[in-house]
């Protein structure tokens, strides 16, 4: 029973480490890919706004892959993906903050209202 | 029923599946526990599976048909603002709830019944991908009665 007691302690006593390692590392790409997500959706605003203000800007992303809006959501989709691995490699966002959920929570908001009212005033 | 009314359909229904799926992982994040930890990633991937599908069939319909046939009917129809207005904003702001879901997975998976800000990440970025989704669904609603009114003020 002592011995079983002993072997118990000691796996949990490694296994510990470990989940709290694998936790962080989870936790550390989340904060990473949240700051990328917040970046992307304004950017995605910024995108729309000079695109439909500079017509020659609208004509070569349509000739990229078609038609304009294949290729804005390809440029968004790759800068949330390359943004969240830079920020992740730079590891200076290690953990989801108050200031993280803020930031995403703002920049939605922030760029939907923003292109509502680009389309609404242009 | 032709392929493209098909595909036509298809993308505000997966749109509905996606923000029921957010919906779903709202509330199992609002009551995060140790036991629901696997159906909160699940739905996490649910939700962005249906968010690319959605992405997927309204970007073949959009680029492909809507330009070609809608888009020329609406801006002739007494309604031109349900394009200049309402297509235009909800083409650009669909990338906002899409990114969303494509980064939820990424947060899902940590365990939020001992995350509390973790937690309350799943549940803004649900709560946005709702509120994002029902209002494109809602201009969506009025693209087509953009549609509908050019047809009637025509006689066509």
């Amino acid at each position: 029973m002592d011995i079983q007691a002993k072997s118990t302690f000691a796996v949990s006593e490694r296994a510990l480490p470990d989940a709290g390692g694998r936790e962080a590392a989870i936790e550390r790409t989340a904060a990473a890919f949240g700051l990328s997500a917040a970046v992307t959706v304004l950017f995605n605003t910024v995108l729309a706004w000079v695109k439909d203000a500079y017509p020659p800007l609208n004509s070569l992303m349509a000739a990229a892959t078609g038609h304009h809006w294949r290729t804005h959501g390809i440029i968004d989709v790759v800068v949330f993906f390359l943004l969240g691995y830079f920020f992740l490699t730079q590891g200076r966002t290690t953990k989801i903050t108050d200031r993280l959920v803020i930031g995403v929570a703002a920049a939605a908001v922030i760029a939907g209202g923003g292109l509502a009212a680009w389309f609404f005033l242009v | 029923m032709t392929a493209s009314d098909i595909i036509l359909y298809a993308h505000p229904t997966f749109g509905v599946l996606g923000i029921m799926a957010s919906l779903w992982v709202f509330v199992e994040a609002l009551n995060a526990s140790e036991a629901n930890g696997r159906r909160i990633v699940i739905g996490s991937y649910i939700v962005a599976g249906c968010l690319l599908l959605t992405g997927m069939f309204a970007g073949w319909w959009y680029t492909e048909l809507y330009g070609h046939f809608e888009q020329p009917v609406i801006l002739k129809g007494p309604w031109p603002w349900a394009h200049s207005f309402f297509m235009e904003t909800k083409e650009h702001l669909f990338f906002i709830p899409l990114i969303l879901a494509l980064y939820l997975p990424f947060v899902a998976r940590i365990n939020l019944f001992k995350n509390t800000r973790a937690r309350a990440m799943v549940m803004v970025v649900t709560a946005l991908i709702i509120l994002n989704g029902l209002a494109i669904e809602g201009a969506g609603a009025i693209i087509n009665g953009g549609v509908k009114v050019a047809f009637i003020h025509t006689g066509a």
